[in-house]
Order: C-alpha cells, then structure tokens, then sequence
C-alpha cells in the first residue's frame, strides 16, 4: 500500500464511524395511541402518596390515589370527588362525608370509610409529605367511620381552610397496603408500587427517564376525555422541552421561561397558557438582627425600592400588593403598600439609626436564580439613593436553608419564591408571617403578638365575611411592620399542542397536570 | 500476571478507603443542613430530630462513618435523604447509562483519533497533518455541551435524522434490561432495530462527549508516530525494503499506541466524572445528573456512593490500561 492507500483507508475508517446513522426517525407514535405526553423537569423518586412532595408528586397523585374532594376551576371551587357531599357542622368542628358507592380500588375493593380512616391515621402516623397541612388539626382519632359510606372528621382545634387542604391527603387501599406493610408501615413498598383508585395506574417506572400511566379498564369516575395513558417524561433543559413541544415530542411543556414562551409565541401547533398563580416572591428583611431591625430603615427601604425596575426586569409577572398573593380569598387589591416615593424613604432614614446611610446590608438568594439576581441589582441600585451599599451572595439552597436556624445567621434580605399549596389565605399567611414559623425558610425571623393572633383567628372563623375582614386587619398589620419587600407574583408558564382539549386551568398546582378529563385529537 | 492483577486488586481496598473517608469528612464539612431540607418547610425541630435518628444521623461522625463502611460490606450503600431511597437502586439504574454513554464516547475517541494522529505522524507538516491539527485544536477549545446543541439544531431540528434526546423513543418499550447498556441489551434479546434506535440515541451525546479525548488521542498519537519513525529500528525496515504498510502497521503503530493507552485509561475517569453537561442537554438519564443533584442538595449518601462508583472504575480501567500494555509491548513485565 502506497501512502495515498494509507490515507484513503484511514480517512474512510474515521468517516465510516463519524456518522452512520442517518435513517429518518419518526416521531412518537403517541398521538394515535391517545397517549398523552408531559415534559417535566421533576422526577418523582417517591411514589407514596404520605411521604412524597414536590409538584411532580402532586401530578402523580391527582392521577393514581383519589382524595375527599377536589380542587377545579378558576377561582377555586372545592369540588365533590370520594365524598358525594358532605355537611359541616355550625361551629365548623365536625365534617360529615358521604362517599360514592361507585368508588372503588384497582383491584376492584371498594373505596369505604375504612379505607379513608386507615389512610387519614397511616399520614397522621407517618408526620411525613403533606401531613403538615393537617397537622395539630387532626390526631389519630379525628377520623372515623360511622358506616360503610360515611366518614366523619372531627377537629382537634378550628382550621377554617380545612376544605381546601382535603384535595392533597390521598386515599390508599387498606388491602394492599397490610399486606405489603412489612417493618416500615408499606413505605419501601409504596415507594415504588401503587395502590390507589385513581383512574390511571402505572405502567412503566424509570426514574430519572420518564413513568408511563395507563389508563385502567373501568375508571369508577365517569366522564373524563379520550387519553389511553400518559407519559411523565423527564426533560431537564427548558430549552429541550420547548424543543421537544414544537416537534410534537412532547403536548404539554410544564416548566417553561419567559424566554421560552417568547419563542414559542405565534409557533403553529403550541398554544400558550400565562396565568397569576398563587406563586409569590419577597425579599424578606431581618426584623431581629443588624441594622433591619430598625423599622424606620426598613420603611425607607421599601419606599426607596423601584418596584417598577423589578416589574418590567422580566414578563410574565405582576407587582405583589401586600403579603397575600394577589387574587386569593380576603386580598386587598387596594391595600396601600410602599411605592417608590425617595421622599419618604428619606423622611424614614432621618427616623432611623442610621440618618446618613453609610450601612452595608447582604442579599442572599438561591444561586443559579438569575431572575432573583436582577431583582438584587435593582435594590442594590436603589439603595444607592439612600446611601446604602448592598452585597449580592448566591447560595446553594441548603445553606440557605441552615443558615435561618438563628437570626443572627440569617443575611438581611432572604429572598424566597412561595408557592401556595393550597387555595386559602391562611397557607401563605401562616407558613410566611407566624412566629411559630421562625428559624424556618419560609419565615426566618419575623415575629408580631398581632399579627399571629390574627392569623389564628383567621384559621378559626367559620365566617366568611368575618374571616374576610380578618385577613383586611392582617394584610394592613404587616405593611405597617414592614417585614418583606413585598416582590411579584411570578404567572404560570404552561405550552401544549394544539389538539390537547380539556385542560382548565387553575391557580393552584396547575403544572401539576390531571390527566383524566384530558383528550388527544 | 495474575498475581500482579489480584495484588492491583487488593490494593484498591486501601484506595477506597481513603477516598470514602475524605469524601465523608468534607461532605460533613459544609455548613448546610441536608435533615433540615429533607424534613420540609413545615417540620419542627422534633421532626427533623426524629429524622436525623431514623436515618442514623444523630450519631458522632466516626460511628456514621463506621455504619456506612460496614453497610458497604454487606452490599448496603446507604439511603438518600431527600428521596429516601436506596442509594444501590439508584447506581444501578443511572451508572450503566453513563458507562454506555462513557464507552461509546471513548471507542468514537480511539477508532477516529487513532487513525486521525497516525495520518498526522506519518504526513507531518503535510496537508494530512495539519487538517487533523485543525480539527484537533477546534475540538479541544469547544466546550461539550455547546457542540452538542449544535448537534441537536442540526441533526435532530434541521435534519430530522436523529433524536433530540433520551435513550430510547419513550413511547417504546425498551429492550430487556441485562446489562444496563440498551445497545448491547438489544443484540443480547436479537432486537436489531432495537439496536440501531438505540445507537441513534447514542449517537449524538457520544459524539459530544467524545471530543476531548479524540483531540488528546490523536496529538498524543501523532506525536509518538514522529518519535517512533525517527527510531533506529524503522530506518532498518525501510533499509530491508519493507514496505510502507508493513512498518506503519506492524511496527509503527503498535509502538506508537502505548502512550494514547494511558490516555485512554486516565479519560475513563474524566469522562465519568464530567458526564453532567452532555447528559443535561441530551436528558441521559445518567449518573452525572443524580450527583450533581446531590452534591447541590448536600445529600452525603448519593454522593458518597458516586464517588466510589467512579472511583472503582477508575482504578480497574487503569488496571486494564496497565495489563493491555503488555499485549501491545511483550517487553513488558508483571511483577
């Protein structure tokens, strides 16, 4: 072989591997199987319905396990789903369900007040997933059968948003769950195995690639749309899943940015979904250590910060009013809230200890959170005004986390993104602003007698339009103390295919996508 | 030589040991609070105590650090805190994944660059040589994950030939499962089109993971192809009259080939440890997303589990590295 062989041979033997693949691929023949498909970022490495969280979780729950009631529409309507109906008592203490008699598991076992009372004390035992939103407001025998159908709920102490937190505390069969109980109450069991009545039941289970629901024979539910499965497929990259929606890869993206609804503008095929969900952003202020605990420094801060700046830094938001999300039960549209207004924050810095400014004050936020960066750079830009200098730290989560053990730990400005769990005022009112909450993520260090009492009373009241006034009386407490910046509620970003019909949206857990009444084209 | 191997083999016992201490300690160095963000926002202090406990948490260091060595040797590899489930369930899904991805990369690396740096060596500062320069150079500076969008914009949006991501079409049920690897799963159960959709898949991420160490192969190759043509033994082949074939594939490059091996073997591990990019903008189920996830979370257990995982490839690859020498030179000696 002379040399121009050589080279043919070796140029050939590189080529030859580079590329061969070259055949067409044809995209999934989901659609004529009426499979829908879901583009997600969140896997779900935990199948218990007692033990998991996250939105993901949420999805897979809505579609395997049953609940009470259920949450649909916009405004949110609590809607009949196990229970038919139910009745209340007058002091709001005691709650009557009668169940569907259609109701029934899987495997075909019925789904009876037994089985509601065996699930309600096995999360109760457990203190684990959503336990929290029941917990000091149910014990273990708060709940019982008083027949086949019947399923009373008695509270240990008055919890008005009792209603809207039954849609996440899910029914498990009794029958599978006993005979899989093993030493850890069925939790290794349940992690990977399902043991529901929901209308889909799980085909296929790869963690970190994608679960595969399959609807079951005979749902009890009637109704519903056309879709013989679904697909809960993991994409990590935003830019994949508006990349895999405009292929027709995936009909629904869940996990969208701004940027990504922007490309996805006028794209045939994609419809686009923006709506305010009860999703809020603050900065919260050190009430208890360094120089925000001074109330007037905090006052001209937040009559210095350029809330517009912070609006138009990125689309598909809106300016929070007060500390409850803009649009929930009891929000005061017309609260007034600190606007940027430089003579009154000097009038306030002139109160405060520091006249002159000249402080230095720390901004941590969630690093890789670029959104919350900016909104860093707008203060640290309107503080100059005031003659404050601002340093801008980027944390991993669990040092953020840790650091709210003590207030001296906590940096003076702790920003935190809220999502509500559920439809109520009291969610975000007591997770965000009850001192029982301090050394905790969601409420480091703020505290106020008032405003805790309130938030109790509110809990309490049975009344609507008592209750409604309770939560006027908070939303003024808290601007009066000025413990956050109040930021902006950040709007849904959802995509899907054109021939998806069914979806309705609603303002709480709407990424997390109910696939019954869904139909494919 | 097989002393030699068992004795490699036992020595990785001190190595693993040393390497999970160090690990253990500078994970439980960082200030963060992993039981803490397990328990949620909602726990209270007795919950998260409670917590710590069930997951043995609560203990002095040296007796967590003991309980996991231990759980090590019954084949127990600790469970994550946030997921709550068993690190080795997890390996064994995720590890074979980024092995498939890993190996392919390499064989891509070796059957282009091996040829590529022979060319080079054997056409020095010739027209053969200074493409194979060209591109070398390029594929080196360009960062994975951005060849790799450019893949995905051209061959799988333009194009239409390959898939954007993935391992498999979802809507498929995927071979079964033997090895983990899904091409060599797939010619295991006789499923050739199962194969070929699943080298698709394969094929870009590979292909993007593949380009430092082509890069490397084929300097290193072409760089000892000029040291090895100038030796005294070639310059006595082509006095004999040997021909050009003869030499450059007998003698050349099997001379030649040592130095890329050791390459080869030292990009098992930088290739496992730095999969997270590629498998990000290909959604690789892979082990670099699982660690990575962890090491943001501070979950000690996956992480921990991770880094012997590569840390055992690493050495054994290294080990094979070290015995193929011998099959390439037989003047080398196991003792």
């Amino acid at each position: 072989m002379d040399r121009r062989n050589l080279l043919t041979v070796a140029a050939a033997a590189a080529l030859g591997v580079s590329l061969a693949a070259s055949a067409g691929i044809a995209p999934a023949a989901a659609q004529a199987r009426k499979v829908l498909v879901v583009a997600s970022n969140q896997d779900v490495p935990n199948l218990d319905p007692h033990v998991a969280t996250g939105y993901s979780a949420s999805a897979f729950m809505r579609n395997l396990y049953d609940s009470l009631v259920r949450v649909e529409g916009n405004p949110v309507k609590v809607v009949p789903h196990l229970a038919q109906s139910w009745t209340v008592s007058p002091d709001g203490m005691e709650y009557t369900f009668k169940l569907d008699p259609g109701a029934k598991f899987t495997d075909g076992s019925p789904v009876d007040a037994n089985a509601v009372v065996y699930s309600f004390q096995r999360l109760l035992r457990l203190n684990k997933g959503n336990s929290w939103m029941v917990a000091g407001t149910l014990d273990q025998s708060s709940v019982s059968a008083a027949d086949a159908q019947t399923v009373k709920i008695k509270l240990v102490k008055p919890f008005a948003a009792f209603l809207q937190v039954l849609p996440w505390l899910w029914v498990v069969n009794p029958k599978e769950v006993e005979a899989n109980k093993g030493a850890d109450d069925a939790q290794a069991w349940l992690a990977k195995n399902v043991a529901g009545s929901g209308a889909f039941k799980l085909k296929r289970y790869e963690p970190g690639t994608l679960y595969e629901f399959e609807k079951v024979a005979a749902p009890w539910k009637s109704g519903g749309g056309n879709l013989t499965g679904a697909i809960w497929r993991i994409i990590r990259e935003t830019s994949n899943q508006r990349l895999a929606l405009q292929r027709g890869e995936a009909h629904i993206a869940v996990d969208l940015t701004a940027e990504d609804m922007d490309q996805l503008k006028d794209k045939p095929g994609v419809v686009s979904i923006i709506e305010p969900e009860f999703r809020t952003f603050s900065m919260k202020m050190n009430t208890e250590y360094g120089p925000l605990a001074d109330i007037n420094l905090r006052k001209a801060i937040s009559y210095a910060f350029n809330y517009k700046a912070m609006e138009e830094s990125s689309s598909y938001q809106q300016l929070m009013v007060g500390p409850l999300p803009n649009g929930i039960f009891g929000h005061d549209p017309n609260l007034a809230v600190p606007r940027m207004d430089l003579d009154k924050a000097k009038e306030f810095l002139a109160k405060s200890k520091y006249p002159n400014g000249g402080v230095k004050l720390t901004f941590v936020h969630v690093s890789g959170l670029e959104q919350v960066r900016r909104f860093g750079l707008v203060l640290l830009d309107s503080l100059k005004k005031l003659n404050i200098d601002l340093d801008i730290k980027a944390m991993v989560w669990p040092d953020m986390v840790a650091s709210t053990a003590s207030p001296d730990k906590v940096a003076d400005f702790f920003t935190v993104y809220q999502t509500g769990n559920y439809g109520d005022p009291d969610n975000i009112a007591f997770a965000a602003y009850h001192s029982s909450r301090n050394g905790n993520w969601q409420n480091p260090v703020y505290k106020s007698k008032v405003v805790d009492d309130l938030i109790m009373k509110g809990r309490a009241e049975p009344d609507e339009a008592k209750r409604k006034e309770i939560y006027l009386q908070f939303q003024k407490q808290v601007v009066e103390d000025a413990p956050d910046i109040f930021g902006v509620l950040e709007k849904r970003k959802l995509a899907l295919r054109s021939d998806v019909s069914g979806l309705v949206f609603t303002p709480v857990a709407s990424n997390a996508i109910e696939f019954f009444p869904l139909s494919l084209k | 030589m097989l002393r030699y191997t068992l004795r490699r083999i036992v020595l990785l016992i001190p190595v693993l040991v040393g390497l999970s201490l160090l690990v253990f300690t500078i994970s439980h160095l960082l200030p963060g609070d992993p039981v803490k963000l397990a328990a949620g926002p909602q726990a209270t202090q007795a919950d998260i105590d409670s917590l710590a406990r069930e997951l043995g948490m609560d203990k002095p260091l040296p007796v967590q650090y003991w309980n996991y060595a231990t759980g090590l040797v019954r084949g127990d590899w600790g469970q994550s805190v946030l997921t709550r489930r068993p690190v080795w369930d997890d390996l064994k899904v995720f590890l074979p994944a980024t092995l498939e991805l890993v190996f392919a990369a390499l064989a891509f690396a070796v059957i282009v660059g091996i040829p590529a740096g022979l060319l080079s060596g054997v056409y020095a500062n010739r027209w053969p040589d200074y493409l194979s320069r060209v591109v070398s150079l390029g594929a080196i500076s360009m960062p994975r994950f951005f060849l790799g969008l450019i893949l995905q914009l051209v061959f799988a949006m333009a194009l239409g030939w390959l898939p954007l991501g993935g391992r498999f079409p979802i809507i498929d049920e995927p071979p079964p499962a033997l090895t983990g690897f899904l091409t060599i799963d797939a010619l295991a159960a006789g499923q050739f089109g199962a194969f070929w959709v699943a080298l698709q898949h394969l094929a870009m991420p590979a292909i993007a993971m593949s380009l430092s160490p082509l890069a490397t192969i084929t300097r290193m190759m072409r760089a000892s192809t000029i040291e090895v043509l100038q030796q005294d033994y070639v310059l006595t082949e082509r006095a004999l009259g040997l021909s050009q074939k003869l030499i450059v594939f007998k003698y050349v490059l099997k001379n030649a080939m040592t130095s890329s091996l050791t390459v080869i073997g030292l990009y098992v591990g930088w290739l496992l440890g730095g999969t997270v990019l590629v498998e990000t903008v290909f959604d690789w189920p892979g082990i670099g997303l699982y660690a990575t996830k962890a090491i943001v979370s501070q979950d000690f257990m996956p992480v921990m589990g991770v880094t012997l995982a590569i840390g055992t490839i690493f050495i054994l690859s290294n080990l094979v590295v070290d015995l193929l020498y011998g099959l390439l030179n037989p003047k080398v000696r196991y003792e």
